[in-house]
This record gives C-alpha cells, structure tokens and sequence, in this order.
C-alpha cells in the first residue's frame, strides 16, 4: 500500500512538474489569420514575390487570446530547405494592440516600422538577411508558404536578427495562441528575350 | 535547393566590416583573389594591369556599351552608395576601373557582364516596371537583394548561370576597385581606404604609430604601395 501511495506520490509530483509553467502544456487557442490580398490554397500576388515588386504582404488577425502581450510572425516554406522549412520572413516584437501589418514593412533597418506595428524588428530569413523576400520556387513547381502568426503572453522584446531557431526558442513557453494563412506559388516566366539568343539560366550551373 | 539558398549579407554595415578586413590586405597584388575567394566565388587570374590614373576619361567606356555601363554605373553605385559614411564606389572610380580590366585581367568575365547586365535590366523592368537605372534607390535595391538572393534566376531574365553568382562577381570587382591599391586605377582619392580608415600600407610600424592606429587616430599617408 504504501508502495502503491509512494508510486502515486510520484507520479503526482512528476506529472505535476511537467505541467507546471501551464502555458507549454496547452494548446495555443486558435488565431484567425486573413490578408485582404491572399487567402490560404489561392495564388499569392506576384507583387509578394520577385517577380513582382518583392513587397511583404499586408496580414490581418483575429480572435487574439486574451493576454496577448507581443506577436510574432515567420513566413516559410516547408516543400523547401534542408532541412525544411525554408523561412521566408520572420518579424517580431509587434505589440499585441496590433491587428496586422500593412503591406511593404521596410527591409531597410533604418526605416522606421509603419506606426501600427512600432517596436517591431526583422529576423534572419533563410538567406541570413532581416527583410522579407518572397517566394521564387523553380519554374513548374506550386509552393505552399506558410504566414504562421504566434500570440505572445509577455512583451519579450527580443534583439533583431534572430534566426526562426533561435526565436522559437525564445518564446518557447509564452505562445498563447497560433494561426496560420497558406497562400500558394507557382513562378511566372517573363516573356522570351528578342533579337538575341536564348540562354537558360541554371543552364551553367 | 529550390531557390538560390545561399546566406548572403549586403548591408552597408556589414559591407564596410568585411571591407575593413580584406582592405587592410589589399595592399598586395595578390590579395585581390583572396577577395573574391572570401565570398565562396572561384574566379579566373585577375592581378589587373597598373593604370597611372584613372584610364576612362568621363563620358567614354572602353569595353562596355553606353547600355551596359550606365546599369553597370547604377549598379556599382548600391553596392556602396555615397552616403553619410562617406563617397562610394562610383566616386572613387570603381566604373573606370571594371570597365578597364574588362579588356584585361577580368577579360574572362566580359561575357557574363554583358549577359547579366542586360539580365538585370529585363528583370527590374519585368518585376518593377521600369529601367534599373530608372528605379529610385529604394527599388534598386530590393531588385539587387533579389538578385543577390537568387530570386531573379529561373525569371527568364537571362542571366548566364545564377543571379547571385553574377551579384556577387559584380560586388567581388566593386570591391578590388574601391578598396584596392590606387595603382591599379581605382580607389581614387584613397576613398575607399578613408571609407575602411585604413591608414595606407607602412614599411614600418612604430610603437606609437601602433598607439594612434588602435585608438583610430592614425594619420592616413594616402601613398600606394608601390609609390
């Protein structure tokens, strides 16, 4: 009996510890993420993308849980990287007042942040750089980028420059809501240059 | 990879920190290759030729098309823009200098300037709608980080290969020809040894010369090496 208490005992204190910081063992309560110019399983504006004028697109959310202190946000692709995902934007310390961002966030550091969303800093995408850049997949090949929006319960303030490891490490055990939008990409090839002849690119690599 | 997924930086700070170190070594003929091999390209032999001035008088190239130079001109002009850290390439002659070598020690690299010349011109018109050199410095430079990034190859531009191989090819010579020695006709005026505030190469090096270059108060001798 008192061996079966002891167990229980155990147990008890064991279970107790791993729920103990309370946020990391609950789910985060779901996030409504919408943009007035994507929508999740449509094609994404080519001016999200190189292709286009390369802007950061504008992102709107809903439905934050109450004690929503600072939100953040990565962009990326999980049919890409090694090993994937291949992070595309990654943009924090937005106060949680914030409803969204607007279109075009500065990559300059030395821009200021659109008032909306002031305090907030750029991580290092996939290519080392604090700026959104956006999708550029291999001509024929339909991407999925993932615009992963993450409820903060604490103003962390974090320094710029973070990498998606390093933030995700960060705010590990503070996410108290996620959602996510999933718009699509598939490359748009400019038209055949003229008058001069045709060499592929990639064709020497 | 599905993209060009190299990491890549182009910040004009970060630009100017990994200047200040290859600069110092600069001084050498030699040490141009190190330059580029610092950025993971394999170029060909590229010790380029004295030049006692500034061999391109204004207004005339002397291997490009007026076409290609002007983009050339712009592009040079991003990679380090005059700006309140000092004047940049263009002032300090990097355009004369590329465009000189393209006819001698970086004749091997002619033809992938013209091809990504012309490249980065159809892409900045396919994707922003206009001329590169039309583009205010903003929309330059989002342009550049795509081609630095790889986000223009696979456009259907035209550039020979990657476009960020042919960025950084452009910025591994922008940098020989603002930070190099004045023999080899660029870094005019010493810009770019000012920009770095390296001090000029020294035969010897005193205790209190040490002194005044540690506490950033070290006179610069504006001499090249070979002077």
């Amino acid at each position: 009996m008192m061996r079966l208490i002891g167990a229980s005992l155990l147990a008890a204190i064991l279970f107790a510890g791993a729920v103990a910081p309370g946020v990391q063992a609950q789910s985060p309560e779901p996030i409504i993420v919408q943009s007035p110019t994507m929508q999740t399983g449509q094609m994404m504006p080519r001016d999200y993308a190189p292709d286009g004028r390369n802007l950061s697109p504008p992102l709107t959310w809903d439905n934050l849980p109450e004690g929503t202190r600072q939100i953040a946000v990565i962009c990326q692709d999980h049919g890409a990287g090694n090993p994937p995902p291949w992070v595309h934007w990654i943009i924090y310390n937005i106060p949680g007042t914030a409803r969204g961002l607007p279109e075009g966030i500065p990559f300059d550091a030395g821009v200021p942040m659109p008032p909306q969303v002031t305090g907030a800093v750029q991580g290092n995408n996939g290519w080392g750089l604090s700026m959104y850049r956006g999708p550029a997949p291999p001509a024929g090949n339909l991407h999925h980028y993932h615009f992963v929006v993450y409820a903060l319960d604490e103003e962390l303030n974090l320094p710029p420059d973070l990498d998606r490891e390093e933030l995700l490490e960060a705010i590990e055990g503070h996410v108290i809501g996620q959602g996510d939008l999933v718009p699509l990409y598939e490359r748009i090839q400019m038209p055949e240059p003229s008058g001069r002849p045709r060499v592929r690119d990639n064709e020497f690599l | 990879m599905t993209d060009d997924q190299s990491p890549r930086r182009i910040s004009r700070r970060d630009l100017l920190r990994s200047a200040g170190l290859a600069g110092a070594a600069a001084i050498l003929p030699g040490s141009l290759h190190g330059l580029a091999e610092g950025e993971g390209e394999v170029l060909p032999d590229e010790t380029p030729t004295p030049a006692a001035s500034g061999a391109v008088r204004s207004g005339l190239t002397m291997n490009l098309t007026v076409e290609e130079a002007e983009i050339l001109n712009a592009m040079i002009g991003r990679l380090i823009p005059d700006d309140e850290y000092g004047p940049g390439a263009q002032e300090a002659g990097a355009f004369g200098y590329i465009d000189r070598e393209l006819g001698g020690a970086l004749a091997a690299s002619r033809e992938i300037y013209r091809a990504g010349l012309l490249a980065l011109d159809r892409y900045a018109q396919y994707s922003r709608g206009a001329r590169f050199i039309d583009l205010d410095h903003t929309d330059q430079d989002s342009v550049l980080f795509d081609v630095q990034t790889g986000g223009a190859t696979g456009s259907g531009a035209g550039f020979l290969g990657s476009s960020a191989a042919f960025f950084n090819l452009v910025r591994a010579h922008t940098w020989q020809a603002t930070f190099g020695d004045p023999y080899y006709g660029g870094n005019r005026d010493f810009i770019g040894w000012d920009l770095i505030d390296y001090p000029g190469p020294r035969m010897a090096v005193s205790v209190e010369d040490q002194k005044l270059l540690e506490s950033g108060a070290l006179q610069s001798l504006r001499r090249s090496v070979y002077e």
